[in-house]
């Protein structure tokens, strides 16, 4: 009698124990990417309720280095892996694999006013680092030139310097901004101001340029003309199963890139 | 004199610092007990020969990032130290800068100063063992040196590679303590990641003192000798399994072709570790070594040592990349040397020994943007 109780009470722990484990999905990395992750999850999350996904930002490489170490399910990354980082990761017998997410593309905007209307990256680098000081060095108007830049931190910054700045530094004089809607909402309000920002936060507030005879769109990020973009990344340990292969295939439907489409950011397709 | 060396080395760091966009500044300090028990070298009895509380490395470093494609290090090793008089002493260990566009090779870098030596498992030991890598174990390289190398990254992890030359005297010596060495030391190294989990390599590090054979009467050059150190290294890792082998030979040859101080020494470590994070929840790891260092064929100092260590990692105060501050480490290792010969007339009495070291290794690191 006695070992049969016992036995009904290993039973019902046990059943207890299953019906309360929640399967559980870690992401840690890009700050970029780290708001589509937060959205896309919280509307996963009430879809499948037996499923926790925790999410923490940190930066693309935080984020990589955390999986090298085996300590999340995906890293966010708001780049490729790099050779070092997959060679390390293949060494410790880590095999990882990326999930295209989402894309990002930065609009270079001036004030609406302003009748520049094309630009090249070489003209944006020399504003930036401080030797273009005038609209009129590029036919504009006698204008003073105003940079507002985003804070090194930034994702966004992190595309702009690799694609614009290549290794130069962007001059001490420029504002540096904390937010997308910072930056537009300055350049906005200021007639001589040049900043940058995600395709997705540029309104009729402000005017974007051609970059490179190429206007910033959804298409021409999409179709990779646009020389200011680039793809968003979950990397996984392996090819991604359980709650985590389910979490990623939501992100890449229609509905996962609708929400990424409200974050500001570009769908796949 | 001194102060003055060192108000001009601050200075030019400072000015270097402001100059840069980024410096991650950081630190790393060892705080060890040892405990070593052996055979009394007079009566061989067994006493514990030493006992005593040490910081074995205190490395204090500045990264300055440039640019994207030019970026610094500079480390200094504070240690405990008997050779000074207050007790400590201070080593330069790294001076160097990358710079990732001089040659237009995706992923390649060219270091110039004091830096890695990159040969065997050298350049990238982690020090989950208190002991070092085999090759610095042993006195076989020394862990960096001056000179320039070119390293780079195969795309999408294929694996490593690194070419260089240096001093090959090690980073203490320079200058006078070149030992009449006018040749440089080359060294190449190669890894290989052909799939995850399994990585293999070789290295293979040229060097010599003097350059000519023979002195200008035609007699041979005493003080000539050539090294030639290989290496090959192989790693697994299956789940929290891994597996790691390293086997260096090191060949001297002296000028005189049948010389009989020529000698090779050969060296074999192998070291299984086990994670135990994902079973239990903690960062620990058990680990072991066995390293047999046989340099018998070298008249002046023959030894055959059989070296086994047993370890256990606890690390812990983790960052968000999941990188410990800390890290408590209990290794034991005894060591036999082969006993015929370790008592013989030419031998150096090399006694058996057994050592308990326990260490608390922290770290810091930020990164500041200017």
């Amino acid at each position: 009698m006695k070992n049969k109780l016992l036995l009904l009470v290993a039973i019902l722990t046990l059943t207890t124990i299953t019906v309360n484990a929640k399967s559980k999905v870690t992401c840690a990395g890009s700050t970029t990417v780290l708001p589509i992750a937060q959205a896309t999850a919280e509307a996963f999350m009430d879809a499948h309720p037996d499923i926790n996904i925790s999410i923490r930002g940190g930066g693309s490489g935080v984020g990589i280095a955390a999986l090298i170490n085996n300590s999340v399910d995906i890293a966010l990354s708001s780049r490729p892996m790099k050779s070092k980082e997959i060679s390390q990761a293949k060494a410790k017998g880590i095999n990882p694999v990326p999930y295209a997410i989402a894309l990002d593309g930065i609009a270079v905007i001036v004030h609406p006013s302003n009748t520049i209307s094309n630009i090249t990256i070489s003209q944006i680098r020399d504003i930036y680092t401080g030797k273009i000081k005038n609209w009129k060095e590029l036919g504009g108007p006698n204008l003073p030139i105003v940079v507002i830049s985003r804070d090194v931190s930034s994702g966004t910054f992190e595309v702009f310097n690799e694609k614009v700045m290549a290794g130069a530094k962007v001059s001490s004089s420029a504002q540096l901004l904390a937010s997308n809607n910072a930056v537009t909402n300055t350049v906005a309000d200021t007639p001589g101001a040049i900043g940058y920002a995600g395709v997705g936060f540029v309104s009729n507030k402000v005017k974007a340029l051609v970059v490179e005879k190429v206007l910033p769109s959804e298409k021409t990020v999409q179709d990779g003309t646009y020389i200011l973009s680039r793809k968003l990344y979950m990397y996984t340990n392996g090819k991604a199963t359980g709650a985590v292969s389910s979490y990623i295939a939501f992100i890449q439907s229609p509905q996962g890139q609708k929400i990424v489409k409200e974050q500001g950011f570009i769908p796949l397709q | 004199m001194k102060k003055l060396i060192w108000l001009t080395l601050l200075g030019l760091l400072l000015t270097g610092t402001l100059c840069s966009q980024e410096l991650k500044i950081s630190g790393e300090m060892w705080n060890r007990w040892t405990i070593v028990n052996g055979k009394v070298p007079a009566d061989s009895s067994n006493a514990i020969l030493k006992n005593y509380f040490s910081l074995e490395r205190g490395y204090f470093g500045l990264e300055p990032k440039f640019s994207e494609t030019v970026k610094g290090r500079f480390t200094v090793d504070i240690f405990s130290s008997d050779d000074n008089k207050n007790g400590a002493g201070l080593k330069l260990k790294y001076a160097y800068l990358d710079f990732s566009n001089l040659i237009p090779i995706p992923d390649l870098t060219t270091t110039v100063g004091l830096q890695k030596v990159y040969f065997g498992s050298i350049y990238d030991w982690t020090y989950d063992l208190i002991g070092k890598a085999p090759a610095d174990e042993y006195s076989i390289t020394n862990s960096s040196d001056y000179g320039i190398t070119f390293n780079g990254y195969f795309p999408e992890g294929w694996g490593e590679y690194a070419v260089g030359i240096y001093n090959g005297e090690g980073y203490k010596n320079y200058g006078a303590n070149l030992k009449d060495n006018i040749e440089p030391a080359f060294v190449g190294n190669l890894r290989i990641t052909p799939v995850s989990g399994i990585m293999v390599g070789g290295s293979i590090m040229i060097n010599s003192n003097e350059r000519k054979k023979l002195l200008t009467d035609n007699t041979i050059n005493p003080k000539f000798n050539q090294q030639l150190l290989l290496d090959g290294l192989g790693s697994i890792t299956y789940g929290p399994i891994n597996l790691c082998l390293e086997y260096i030979s090191k060949k001297v040859m002296h000028a005189d072709e049948f010389s009989n101080k020529d000698y090779t020494a050969n060296c074999l470590s192998v070291i299984p570790t086990i994670k135990l994070q994902k079973l239990i929840g903690y960062d620990l790891d058990l680990i072991g070594r066995y390293d047999r260092w046989d340099e018998t064929d070298n008249p002046s100092n023959q030894n055959l040592l059989n070296a086994i260590t047993a370890g256990l990692n606890y690390k812990f105060m983790h960052n968000e990349s999941a990188n410990p501050a800390m890290q408590f480490q209990i290794n034991y290792t005894y060591k036999s040397y082969d006993e015929e010969e370790s008592s013989a007339s030419y031998a150096n009495k090399l006694k058996d020994s057994s050592t308990l070291l326990l260490q608390l290794k922290w770290r810091f690191n930020n990164t500041i943007t200017l």
